[in-house]
């Protein structure tokens, strides 16, 4: 049968294909797949059946030099394009690897990372080795786990992982049948997992990442919890559907990489809930599209507990970057304040901890707080180095296990406080915002203040260049409704100054709290 | 709203209206559904934290506990 594809040009701008039908295609540089796309799905028309595409800009900084850049269809493997090609500076030969050497793919969220194809025979074994190692341990906490999502579908599939994936994926089907009970009991086993020593972080009420640390790259085990109900089966991540019982239950088992593994006792039925009735064709670029109702029940019941993570994640320096070296104001402002109560500083949506840094130099007590702590990593290290008296920690504003925790340790711990907020109130949720104020309201009980500077969104601005919210900002902050909030927290005094900024309208707000 | 309103010929406004109280009982249903987590992290808090902490002291989770008690 002919092609109804054909691949006309690649270079640096991307490239160019006629097509009548919609049909994944892998791009390989060398032999070795970097990316795939949609033909139409993922193109932009330009002139009747003729389409282009841009290469995705996080594999585009690697295509410099020369290589065999190969188009093939993902399921079919039929070659569309098979060429030498010199692509940017033309220099040396193409490498899409990290700085360890290890070669990567474009996932189909987009980003650029070390996926099993660019993966040593060791490394693989070392992610079994991994899965069954967390597998043993959830079992030992009671739940059954089984392997979900590209894992499952590797192994039924393939019987190996798959070479586009990066992650491994494990979900399990609670005994509860209510949100509630599903959330604490995916708590319960998180905790007994960090207590066995593995490094977790919770991303929903309902998931959480393993974090396995390889040679040169970190591997996540996703552990998504479901929960069936009335004949729904209700599964983390993308899943809401018509389910029968038996068809989880008893456990069966599958290879995957030659280890047998547990998975759903109609495994089937899951891939086939989760991927559609095509799922047994290969798509690397496969797009969920989850019903909007199951959308909004796993939203409400599990997730809103990490606003803007994901900016913030990308923010955060990788490696032992320096630290900007100039205060805030409203740092220095901390600064006189600290030190005439003779106050510990607490430094909220710390950031890269700049202000934390400098207050600590200062000679000062600080705490910095952030809710991505890695991102503070470069400023304790040097913290360290230093001798400062800079204390890193995690804390999550739209959780209130963590605020209520860390509000119990500060409030066993009675002193004089000086809460710096730093464009955290308008970075935050309107329960992120709350939290604040109860935290405030635990950690101030010996007096102290909360200074904080916010951008407001407004809808009438003169430049319109300004209008754009910036990516961070969550939600619109009330003025009058905060400072409401933080009276009912205790503070005696809250007062509201209006900045005059040249880009976005900002408040700079001063919360009194007094002794007792 | 009877259903008559809504028959061919009905009124766009009938229609708008049925549209507002399908969003108002969508938000309504989402905001009881974001309790699930909250409760959870409370029974959660409760179990791990303030259980054992409390159990240290004993006189004053009496004298808070009897502060909450006379104060509903």
């Amino acid at each position: 049968m002919r092609s109804l594809t054909r691949v006309r040009r690649v270079d640096d701008h991307g490239l160019r294909l006629i097509t009548l039908v919609d049909r994944p295609l892998d791009v390989c540089v060398d032999g070795r797949r970097v990316w795939t796309f949609w033909t139409l799905r993922d193109t932009d028309a330009v002139a009747g059946p003729l389409r282009r595409i841009g290469w995705p800009a996080p594999l585009l900084r690697h295509l410099h030099g020369r290589g065999r850049i190969t188009v093939r269809d993902s399921a079919s493997s039929t070659v569309h394009f098979d060429q030498d090609l010199s692509l940017g500076s033309g220099q040396g030969s193409i490498e899409v690897r990290n700085r360890h050497g290890v070669e990567l793919g474009i996932d189909k969220s987009g980003k650029l990372v070390p996926t099993f194809a660019g993966r040593s025979d060791a490394d693989i074994a070392a992610l079994l080795d991994a899965t069954e190692a967390v597998i043993g341990a959830l079992q030992d906490t009671g739940i059954e786990p089984f392997l979900a999502y590209g894992t499952l579908l590797g192994a039924v599939r393939e019987g190996a992982v798959l070479g586009h994936d990066s992650d491994a994926d494990l979900g399990y089907v609670s005994r509860f049948t209510t949100p509630i009970d599903v959330a604490r009991e995916s708590f319960h086993v998180q905790r007994a997992l960090a207590d066995q020593g593995w490094r977790t972080t919770r991303y929903s009420g309902a998931a959480f990442k393993v974090l396995v640390s390889q040679d040169h790259a970190t591997v996540g085990l996703d552990v998504f919890g479901g929960f069936l109900d009335r004949g729904r089966l209700h599964l983390m991540g993308e899943i809401g559907t018509e389910f029968r019982e038996e068809w989880i239950f008893p456990l069966g088992s599958a290879e995957l990489g030659g280890r047998p593994m547990p998975v759903p006792a109609w495994p089937e039925k899951l891939l086939e809930a989760t991927y559609g009735p095509g799922w047994k064709v290969p798509d690397p670029a496969f797009r969920f599209t989850t019903p909007a109702r199951t959308v909004r029940e796993l939203d409400d019941w599990f997730r809103g507990t990490q606003p803007g993570i994901r900016y913030w994640e990308r923010r955060a320096p990788r490696g032992r970057e320096t630290v900007l070296r100039h205060p805030s104001v409203l740092a220095r402002r901390a600064a006189e304040l600290a030190t005439e109560l003779g106050a510990e500083v607490l430094d909220i949506g710390a950031g890269r901890g700049p202000d934390s840094l400098w207050l600590a130099q200062q000679g000062l007590s600080v705490k910095a707080y952030d809710y991505v702590p890695r991102a503070l990593e470069p400023a304790r290290l040097r913290g360290d180095a230093q001798g400062l008296d800079l204390e890193v920690r995690h804390l999550n504003l739209t959780e209130w296990r963590s605020v209520l925790a860390e509000g119990a340790l500060l409030a066993h711990d009675p002193r004089p406080r000086v809460v710096l907020a730093r464009h955290l109130l308008d970075a935050t949720s309107k329960q992120g915002r709350e939290s604040l104020a109860r935290l405030c309201s635990m950690a101030l009980r010996e007096g102290g203040q909360l200074l904080a500077d916010f951008h407001l969104r407004e809808d009438a601005v003169d430049d319109e260049d300004d209008l754009d919210d910036a990516e961070w900002m969550v939600g619109r902050i009330d003025v009058d409704s905060l400072t409401t909030l933080l009276s009912r927290s205790g503070a005696t005094r809250v007062t509201v100054k209006r900045l005059r900024r040249r880009s976005r309208p900002t408040v700079r707000l001063v919360g009194e709290w007094s002794c007792g | 709203m009877r259903l008559r309103a809504l028959r061919p010929g009905a009124s766009m406004e009938a229609v708008q209206r049925l549209e507002r109280r399908v969003a108002d009982v969508e938000a309504d249903l989402s905001e009881v559904r974001r309790h699930n987590l909250r409760l959870a992290e409370v029974a959660d808090v409760l179990q791990e934290l303030l259980v054992p902490l409390a159990s240290r002291d004993d006189a004053a989770v009496q004298e808070a506990v009897e502060r909450f008690r006379k104060s509903l």
